[in-house]
């Protein structure tokens, strides 16, 4: 039994794993409160003007993640919405998230992981409010309840929220103990969860009054612009030479070489001047010499290749997963069906790019800046500053997009830098060509697939092997490793998961062997779904292969094997979005015209403990040169509850509008250990054009909690796709991205 | 809320304090309208509008994309038409109404403004005041654009969080208002 890894507990010992030495306690300056306001625990204060302002420690890159901890806490809390306001912390470890044990913001976890301590809150809060406001009142707490920011006895009489905290009566906390007891609403008594409120931020992004860290403005701030290396990673400089800057620039304040002791830059140098084009004359003048480094000659092309050479070596790599005999069955099969699957490297380019402003004010290093990952950030920029990383401050911002991008810390990196060497407050800003050159990329992946059928056609053995970079194991944090099968050390999950599918099949093994050549040249991040997305791709891709090479219905053949027996409990549910998807879809039941098909996939994204289940139905029309035109997506999810109906449909949308965009429309290329797409004239993610009628169904049983929505949609359209353009033309696409020229090769072998 | 409603203290307005002094061929403190206030910039004349706007008048709704004219995050109106302002040299903006989100409406209420907040567009938001700008620029001159239409007018503008879909049903629900609101200004008249 492998594929039932306890992750969440895992991670809930993070704190106390005590990795890279950033997870001490962090100090914090007094925080100045309110006057008069209550706050029952650190999650939110009500104020005396009855607002309710929740601290909201995650990072909020658009999925309104500060919106739905105030709707959670509001609900229990009987708070009239219009009351609620959010409050961005930052790096303050007692907002750690209370599952993982760090303030960090991915894995389509938040919802799904503060949902039970958010409601707890909100209950703490009403329950003090009843208990001051019912004397208040003449009433018994029993007779009171909260209902739109008052409190209301069953004689009529109410007292606003606002005026019980004017009382003074309040000031009771709760201990985790008591909070544990509290017995929270079932789903048939909500009445703000699962209601398609207002996003509290939306307001403040269509007035231009929204900031983000690049909105920064301090006194006497400088800016900086960063001049990179020719090599992704690995460069270093030799000498720097700013006569030309110096004498052309008046602006211009020094070049910083960065020195970075915790080797997540290589080779950068900070040009510094008193405005930002003059920081980019400047920088643009400076003449730097370097040494490219060890990754000088690696290419895509040498990545692939030597993912191919580790995939053949029997020794090589861990195990995520040896349920049964795998290559045992593989060998007495009656029938094998074998192929491979790869994706390229993809950038997470989102559209603020990397910046921060750094001021070291009386041996505190403040930082201001949107991140995803405070705690590991504030690890980074102490050891740059080369301070107790209880003396750095994170000043959290909108984030203008993240995507997993960041969830690092480089753009820390040069800020902290500038601002120690020069002594001044210092605005770092990437240009668009360093954010994408020295993004930490979505891996190039190279997979290689055996199934095995027994003499009834029935699935009895599946044989995954996975060469990459490993993403996460890059941070060298212990708690987000996990252990192997087969003893033979820790493997990076986020380089697997999805790979551990709900289907019933005896035999199964997973193998990961970890790309050094990639770990070391590109290095490579978590880019929005990670593994899910290149595991689906092969996963659903193959299975797709194997019920055609029998004879059988892809979306029947599929649906046969979720049969939910053994430690696959919860493969109905994924059944269940796989019918839904294909009977909105219209499939088996529109006639289509030749050139077109309508594909299905079923993914479990993110991980087996945070499934949410989702499937596609891909309508696409195929041209004779290819070309492939995307005539709808249909998507169905079941997220187990929606906190916000209309905020979940638009995070599916943008995930399902991402996977159709890594699929066909966006890929970058390493060569001379550089990434070769600089822009967005060569790296090209979907625009207005290109998007098809997307038709979303959230299926929201209230069974438990709600699932992550971020993400999985991501991961389910590329094979939707895939297996969409055999069905129209009976030519198998391996590889992503899917091209017109891929399509055409592929047509000329079916 | 952390966000404030308005950047107290700089209205859209910078002081006559020199910009960026330090670049070479500053010009004479030219003149600049925006959002219908003269300012003074001290500044090279080929310095990019988009560093203007952000850095010295610190109006930073307006948003560094790519820096290449390819994504439109940086959108404002010169003389009430869309262009990229990292694309836009001061030189050329001298003497010439320019728009920014910020001055697109008193109280954030135009039309597509609303409209961007009823049908919940902005995921991130960090695109969104160039979609929005160069939807007006479109609507001024289109009030009655066709789906073909809005898409070829905003397919320059991207989204990395991919509203596009939100972004089309916002435009439409604009200019159906703007066209009600016309009618029955037609209708009294």
């Amino acid at each position: 039994m492998t594929k039932h890894e306890t992750i969440l507990s895992r991670r809930a010992f993070m704190v106390g794993a005590g990795a890279a030495g950033f997870v001490c306690s962090i100090g914090w300056p007094e925080e100045v409160e309110a006057d008069g306001a209550y706050a029952p625990s650190v999650w939110y204060q009500i104020g005396a003007d009855g607002l309710v302002t929740v601290n909201v420690g995650k990072a909020d890159m658009g999925q309104h993640i500060a919106s739905t901890m105030a709707q959670i806490v509001a609900e229990e809390l009987g708070a009239s919405w219009a009351h609620m306001r959010v409050n961005l912390v930052g790096n303050d470890p007692k907002y750690v998230d209370p599952v993982l044990g760090a303030n960090i913001t991915g894995g389509s976890w938040s919802t799904m992981m503060n949902f039970d301590a958010m409601s707890r809150a909100g209950a703490a809060g009403r329950m003090a409010l009843i208990e001051a406001a019912a004397p208040m009142l003449g009433a018994q707490v029993p007779d009171c309840q909260a209902y739109e920011s008052r409190i209301v006895a069953k004689s009529g009489k109410s007292v606003s929220f606002a005026d019980v905290v004017k009382s003074g009566k309040l000031g009771k906390t709760y201990s985790a103990d008591e909070l544990k007891a509290i017995k929270l609403k079932t789903a048939d008594h909500y009445t703000l969860v699962g209601k398609e409120v207002q996003q509290i931020d939306i307001p403040f992004k269509v007035n231009g009054s929204a900031k983000y860290g690049i909105d920064t403005m301090l006194p006497g701030m400088v800016y900086g612009r960063v001049v990179t290396p020719p090599t992704r990673y690995g460069a270093t400089v030799k000498s720097v030479d700013d006569s030309a800057a110096k004498a052309q620039v008046k602006g211009f304040i020094k070049a910083v070489v960065v020195e970075d002791p915790t080797k997540t830059t290589t080779g950068w140098v900070v040009a510094v001047a008193k405005s930002y084009p003059e920081a980019i004359d400047a920088a643009n003048l400076l003449k730097v010499e370097y040494d490219k480094g060890p990754n000088a000659a690696v290419a895509s092309e040498t990545i692939l290749a030597e993912a191919r050479r580790l995939q053949t070596v029997p020794d090589a790599g861990v195990f995520y997963v040896k349920e049964g005999d795998a290559p045992g069955a593989l060998s007495k099969a009656a029938k094998v069906i074998e192929a491979e699957y790869t994706t390229e490297i993809n950038i997470h380019c989102p559209m603020e790019p990397m910046n921060a402003t750094c001021e070291i004010k009386g041996g505190v290093v403040h930082l201001y800046s949107g991140n995803q990952f405070m705690t590991r950030s504030t690890a980074i920029a102490a050891g740059v500053a080369g301070v107790d990383p209880k003396n750095v401050v994170i000043h959290q911002a909108w984030l203008g997009g993240g995507f997993g991008r960041r969830l690092d810390s480089d753009m820390f990196v040069p800020a902290v830098a500038a601002a120690k060497s020069t002594g001044l407050p210092v605005k770092v800003i990437y240009s668009r060509e360093h954010d994408m050159t020295m993004d930490f990329t979505r891996p190039l992946t190279y997979q290689k697939l055996r199934a095995g059928l027994d003499e009834n056609n029935r699935l009895i053995a599946v044989d995954h092997d996975l060469v990459s970079a490993w993403p996460t194991a890059r941070w060298g944090i212990p708690a987000f490793m996990t252990p192997g099968v087969a003893n033979k050390g820790a493997l990076d999950g986020f380089a697997v998961h999805g790979s551990d599918f709900y289907y019933s099949v005896p035999n199964h093994t997973v193998r990961t062997i970890l790309n050094e050549l990639a770990q070391k040249a590109t290095p490579s991040g978590q880019l929005r779904s990670v593994a899910p997305g290149w595991t689906f791709w092969a996963v659903e891709s193959l299975v797709d292969e194997v019920a055609h090479a029998i004879g059988r219905d892809p979306a029947e053949f599929r649906l046969a094997m979720l049969d939910g027996k053994g430690d696959n409990d919860g493969a109905q549910r994924l059944a269940n979005t796989l019918r839904a998807a294909m009977g909105l879809a219209g499939y088996g039941a529109l006639k289509l015209p030749k050139g077109e098909g309508i594909g299905v996939a079923c993914v479990s994204s993110q991980e087996r403990k945070t499934s949410t289940w989702t499937s596609a139905a891909a309508h696409v029309a195929v041209a004779d040169d290819g070309t492939v035109t995307v005539k709808k997506l249909t998507v169905a999810t079941d997220v187990g509850v929606a906190v916000n109906p209309d905020g979940v449909r638009a995070q599916v949308m943008g995930a399902a509008s991402w996977g159709l965009s890594l699929a066909m429309y966006e890929v970058a290329t390493m060569k001379d250990g550089a990434i070769e797409q600089t822009n967005f004239d060569t790296y090209t993610p979907l625009r207005m054009a290109d998007v098809p009628e997307i038709d979303i169904a959230i299926i929201a049983n209230g069974d438990d909690y709600p699932r992550g929505v971020g993400e999985p949609a991501v991961t389910v359209i590329a094979p939707a796709l895939g297996n969409a353009i055999f069905n129209a033309v009976g030519a198998r696409v391996r590889a992503l991205p899917i091209t017109a020229a891929s399509v055409k090769a592929a047509m000329k072998k079916a | 809320m952390e966000a404030p409603l308005v950047q107290k203290g700089r209205p859209g307005v910078a002081s006559h304090d020199s910009v960026f002094p330090g670049r070479p061929k500053g010009g004479n403190m030219p003149d600049l309208t925006i959002n219908g206030r003269k300012v003074a910039v001290n500044a090279d004349k080929t310095t990019p509008l988009l560093w203007i706007i952000r850095e010295s008048l610190q109006m930073t709704g307006t948003k560094f994309g790519c820096g290449a004219g390819l994504c439109g995050a940086c959108t404002v109106h010169l003389d009430g038409v869309a262009v990229r302002s990292c694309q836009t040299q001061l030189s050329e903006a001298i003497g010439r109404k320019i728009t920014t989100i910020e001055g697109l409406s008193a109280h954030g209420d135009h039309p597509l403004q609303k409209a961007w907040v009823a049908e919940q567009v902005p995921q991130c938001g960090y695109c969104q005041s160039g979609q929005i700008m160069q939807a007006a620029s479109l609507l001024s001159h289109n009030p009655a654009p066709t789906r073909a239409e809005i898409v070829e007018a905003m397919n320059g503008n991207l989204c990395r969080c991919m509203t596009y879909p939100r972004i089309v049903k916002a435009i439409e629900r604009a200019a159906n208002e703007l066209r009600a609101a016309n009618d029955s200004a037609g209708r009294k008249a």
